[in-house]
């Protein structure tokens, strides 16, 4: 069974908040899940991937505005900000002193 | 006038057609219904408020001379599909009131073939799920027995579809996700070929795994849906065009070594005898062994929470959505997501993030992918024997709203027989094959059949032969 120092590892790791309780239960929901998906560690190693149908899709590196989905949508994705100033998008500073 | 909701998209097109109707005499048929079901149902999140706006250019389009198969069709969307300037929430809270800034390249094909958006169902938050029961706006009901879910996680879809509030409806399919709700509403549900409609504009779960697809009431209608929105689009670089005939003969192959337990007996009365139907229609059926099919689901329970865990790492309150502070960045993101994201979008997360970390990639992500390449052989090699795969599409009927909450493995298992397809990204389609009786109501249930890569066509075919 995972263990809940893991549990809260992973919560710190996908940027989760989690309660004591959920804790709990995802280290039970979890570990079962895991014993489930276990069976996928009997596959042999090694097996060659074959190679995929899209192999590197490129495109000239040049503006494409007419196909573009958002071009001259600027102000509605500004729209979204959960935080604004002006045509700014505010977020919190992320060098703080003592670190 | 209400039963004009009741027609098939091709039975409404000719009608529209000929003049024996209007676009909006259609949407009022449905806005009728919507009215009479959806409280009860729960199926639409939201009704757009602008439906007879919308038919009437549809039927100004047609006085101006236009013509297309889906002119003035009504259609529902599941709510991880963006149209642009409409809400799209995906069933989070996490994106409660986000509206999209553009059209996904399903939506602009529809708009410009002329179809009526009705409004957004709804569906497992984020699509993660088997019932709709993990929404975050309450679960959708099934119109056959409304004590049952409607399946998921298109459930809303399936349902609009199945009590006549819309004329067809877009779903998304990760891991069965428009087939198995097709199957428990009675309708025909197709994922298609991995590449052939764009995921541009889809809130993406499993990128290697998702698409959209047709929830409809025939299997021409499913038909004249992905003839409208499949096609190589520049904006997602895994869509194409390019496909090749599969030649085998009329054969269906049967891998049965998969039903020998877990699915329920009359399920499989059912099954047996759609396919008598189809040897009957010159079809020889034949028994096949998919070795590593049996091992599907864990795979797909592993690389599915991989792709989850790396999608929704988008959803961190800076840019849109839900934004929650606390005392430092991580708190602002932890909050965020703690509180925007339901119990089992957590739970994929969480399990995702595991399966990805170092220590323990090898053992599960690195394993789940050999054995998805070995599964991938295994399905092509069939191919070259057989023109279909056939199973049921799920192992029971629909389940009672709440059996399947409390342990999400039992619910995982309501996928087994569609993962596979959504793997080796070939295209199926679920169609009704008869109904099973439990506690004195008919309920249906869905044969699934796969085909090669890009062979739709032949599912249409002997989608047809069993729809008669």
């Amino acid at each position: 069974m995972i263990s809940k120092e893991e549990i809260k590892n992973l919560a710190e790791l996908a940027r989760l908040e989690l309660t004591e309780e959920e804790t709990a239960s995802l280290q039970k929901d979890i570990s079962n899940i895991l014993d489930y998906v276990g069976q996928v560690s009997a596959v042999a190693d090694g097996v060659e991937q074959a190679v995929p149908p899209h192999h590197n899709v490129m495109r000239e590196d040049v503006p494409r505005r007419a196909e573009d989905p958002l071009a001259g949508k600027e102000e509605t994705l500004r729209a979204a900000f959960p935080k604004r100033e002006g045509s700014y998008n505010v977020v919190r500073k992320i060098i703080q002193k003592d670190e | 006038m209400s039963n004009l909701s009741e027609l098939t998209i091709n039975e409404a097109s000719k009608k529209l057609a000929a003049g024996d109707i209007t676009a909006v005499e259609l949407v009022r048929a449905c806005l009728e219904n919507i009215k009479a079901k959806n409280g009860e149902l729960n199926a639409y999140l939201e009704v757009f408020n602008d439906v007879e706006a919308q038919a009437e250019a549809a039927d100004a389009r047609r006085a101006a001379g236009e013509s297309h198969p889906l002119l003035g069709i009504p259609l529902a969307l599941k709510d991880n599909i963006l149209v642009e300037g409409r809400r799209a929430s995906a069933a989070s809270k996490m994106l409660e009131g986000y509206v999209a800034s553009y059209d996904a390249t399903v939506v602009k094909k529809l708009k410009e073939a002329g179809a009526v958006f009705l409004g957004r169902t709804n569906m497992d938050e984020f699509a993660h799920g088997a019932t709709t029961e993990n929404s975050a706006y309450l679960p959708t009901k099934n119109p056959h027995d409304t004590t049952r879910v409607p399946g998921g996680s298109s459930g809303g879809s399936a349902a609009v579809v199945a009590a006549h509030m819309a004329l067809g409806a877009l779903g998304t399919d990760t891991g069965g996700s428009i087939r198995e709700p097709a199957s428990f509403c009675g309708l025909v549900g197709l994922k298609p070929t991995y590449g052939m409609v764009s995921r541009s504009g889809l809130i993406a779960m499993g990128s290697s795994l998702d698409q959209a697809g047709p929830l409809t009431r025939t299997v021409a209608d499913a038909e004249l849906i992905i003839n409208a929105i499949k096609g190589k689009d520049p904006l997602d670089s895994t869509s194409t065009d390019v496909f090749s005939k599969n030649t085998a003969p009329k054969k269906i192959g049967v891998p049965r070594h998969l039903f020998t337990s877990g699915v329920d007996q009359d399920v499989l009365e059912n099954f047996e005898s759609s396919l008598t139907t189809l040897k009957t229609q010159g079809y020889e059926v034949v028994d096949i062994e998919l070795p590593s099919a049996g091992l599907a689901l864990a795979v797909y329970y592993v690389i599915m929470p991989a792709e989850v865990s790396a999608n929704l790492a988008r959803f961190d309150g800076v840019r849109y959505g839900l934004s929650q502070s606390g005392t430092s960045l991580w708190e602002d993101y932890a909050k965020t997501r703690g509180e925007g994201f339901g119990p089992e979008v957590r739970r994929r997360i969480m399990l995702g993030t595991y399966v990805l970390s170092s220590g323990y990639y090898d053992a599960y992500y690195g394993k789940a992918t050999a054995a998805r390449e070995t599964l991938r052989r295994e399905v092509a090699e069939a191919f070259t024997q057989v023109a279909l795969i056939a199973t049921p599409s799920a192992p029971t009927p629909a389940p009672k709203l709440g059996e399947k909450t409390n342990d999400p493995l039992t619910m995982y298992l309501l996928d087994i027989f569609t993962v596979t397809a959504n793997l080796t990204g070939n295209p199926a389609i679920s169609v009704p094959m008869g109904t099973v009786e439990r506690e004195g109501k008919r309920l249906p249930v869905g044969l699934q059949l796969t085909a090669a890569h890009g062979n739709e066509d032949t599912l249409f075919v002997v989608g047809k032969e069993i729809e008669k």
